[in-house]
């Protein structure tokens, strides 16, 4: 009876993961459907990528460089996670393993402008973009994240629990700063790094407002604003704006699946 | 010599952190300057902003699209919080009994999570449109079709499922989180007691996970107060301005009106409402919890 019971659970919870998973494999089949099937089968007559071809070939003629697009997101993704990483992996040092007067200040400071949620400054960061002459400029979309304090409070938190003998004995056999930063402090805090790295990837790669904002080149835009706009002058051609959702959301499926022990370890880091 | 080295880690720390300092008095400091600036100026990008008093907040306090706006933002809470608490609760009571598969399960629920917003609101509209798969099911089944999102009474509650769509996997993980650091020897000695499962879970489990759903609560409060990409996406504000939420409008009299002071104002509002609900939230529901 109970076996019974237990059978009947797993099977509502698969169902119910599959139910989730529904509209992934839904947006990803009717990509590769023919237009007039994807409202009305399931499972097509046959398969074709004249969608993923229209929007990576006309598209261009309609002033919307999808493959463009889609490296402008890489490089900007990829630079400001680099930053990231590179500098909360530093500064983090300095405030976890360094001893100077107003450090603790300095952390209360990181704890205290993450009260201020993100929206607040949006408008008057715009003004401090356009005093600096940089909108339309890839710099508008990388500037304002190449530093994140909450990825060097996250770091800094990760550094404090690493155990000081392993600096001593580096610094015993003349290492500088740099060689325990890159050699010691990072591969023992691989996690941390790599949910920082992960989480800024991804905020980035999806960050939608802010490059509808500042950017209104098309060829710097980065994939999000190209795709809304796509969608918003050429609703009609489903096909092709299904395939550009697919395009925009396949690289972060993908990252999320290498990752998924980090995205596991990430959700039970940030509860601390 | 001593007292050398430990001057020059002294310096060298300093140097290293006020780079972060130099960067966050750019891009953090001189921008709530500006905030503050604009928030007591009239101003429309050309010239140099005007004093003006406490116009803008009068402005702002009188003005009925903000309002239905605020009001927008407690409607869509109104149906997020208890659905995605609710379920994603069950989620994670599932999750830590399942014994077969539960990796599957959590990724399956977790991708979703990392959906980006553009593409994953043009799914949902695809979706969710009058003659879309979902309506096609709906009408074979009962002969009638759902406006989803052209139904001013519907739209938002449309919108706060998907919302609900992406979150229940993180959400669900972070109660998961709290379940499994609840020690066993608690329902044990409950059971010894003579308790029973509802018993347990109302008495113990509910209980001892209060830091874990007041911690949901935050994050999904100040999530809907800064929502934007879903209703901008899927329904623009509409219909008869259902969804509008307050970064849209915040957005449009920024950027379409030229009204920069205006919408930083409204952008102090909606922060400190969503500061104080949350302040609530925690005033009611926080309790002190000791794991003995």
């Amino acid at each position: 009876m109970k076996k019974i019971r237990v059978i009947i659970f797993h099977i509502i919870m698969f169902s119910l993961s599959l139910l989730w998973l529904y509209p992934y494999i839904w947006l990803f089949m009717s990509s590769l459907k023919p237009s007039n099937e994807i409202y009305t089968r399931f499972w097509p007559t046959h398969f074709t990528l004249e969608h993923f071809k229209f929007i990576l070939e006309s598209a261009k003629k309609m002033q919307r460089p999808f493959i463009r697009a889609f490296f402008n997101s890489l490089f900007i993704s990829l630079t400001v996670t680099i930053s990231v990483v590179l500098t909360s992996a530093i500064i983090s040092y300095a405030l976890a393993k360094l001893r100077f007067r107003g450090r603790d200040k300095i952390f209360d400071f990181l704890i205290f402008q993450m009260v201020f949620p993100g929206f607040m400054f949006t408008i008057p960061l715009y003004i401090l973009i356009r005093n600096l002459g940089l909108l339309n400029t890839y710099s508008a979309l990388i500037l304002p994240s190449l530093m994140s304090g909450w990825g060097i409070f996250m770091l800094t938190q990760s550094y404090r629990s690493t155990p000081n003998d392993y600096i001593e004995a580096a610094k015993m056999d003349g290492a500088t700063d740099l060689w325990i930063i890159f050699k010691i402090m990072m591969p023992l805090n691989k996690s941390a790094l790599s949910i920082i790295s992960l989480f800024t990837f991804i905020g980035i790669w999806d960050n939608f407002m802010w490059p509808l904002i500042v950017m209104k080149d098309y060829n710097k835009m980065p994939l999000s604003v190209l795709l809304a706009s796509f969608n918003h002058e050429y609703g009609a051609y489903i096909g092709p704006i299904l395939a550009g959702s697919v395009i925009q959301t396949i690289p972060m499926v993908i990252l999320f699946l290498i990752f998924r022990k980090y995205f596991l370890q990430g959700i039970s880091i940030t509860l601390k | 010599m001593t007292k050398n080295i430990r001057k020059r880690e002294a310096r060298k720390g300093l140097l290293i952190s006020s780079t972060y300092l130099v960067y966050a008095a750019i891009f953090w400091g001189y921008p709530f300057v500006w905030l503050v600036i604009l928030a007591f100026s009239r101003w429309r990008y050309v010239g140099s902003p005007r004093f003006a008093g406490f116009r803008n907040f009068l402005r702002v306090l009188y003005d009925p699209i903000f309002w239905k706006a605020f009001f927008n933002v407690l409607n869509f809470l109104m149906y997020y919080i208890p659905i995605v608490l609710i379920f994603s609760l069950l989620f994670a009571l599932a999750l830590s009994k399942i014994k077969y598969g539960k990796t599957f399960v959590a990724l399956s629920f977790l991708v979703a999570n990392i959906s980006s917003g553009v593409a994953y609101s043009i799914m949902f509209s695809k979706l969710f449109a009058e003659n879309g798969p979902l309506n096609q099911i709906i009408y074979k089944l009962f002969n009638t079709t759902i406006p989803w999102f052209t139904s001013p009474q519907l739209a938002m509650f449309s919108i706060s499922l998907i919302v609900v769509w992406k979150f229940i996997g993180y959400y669900g993980l972070i109660l998961y989180a709290g379940i499994i650091s609840i020690p066993n020897n608690i329902y044990e000695a409950a059971e010894l007691d003579g308790a029973n499962k509802y018993v347990k879970f109302f008495k113990i489990t509910l209980p001892l996970l209060n830091p874990s759903i007041v911690m949901v609560l935050v994050f999904a409060i100040s999530l809907s107060f800064g929502i934007f990409t879903e209703p901008y996406m899927i329904t623009g504000g509409g219909p008869m301005r259902s969804t509008l939420m307050p970064m849209m409008v915040m957005y449009t009299s920024a950027f379409q009106k030229l009204d920069p002071t205006y919408a930083a104002t409204m952008s102090i509002f909606t922060a400190i409402f969503s500061f104080v609900i949350i302040w609530i939230t925690r005033k009611l529901l926080e309790r002190e919890v000791d794991i003995v």
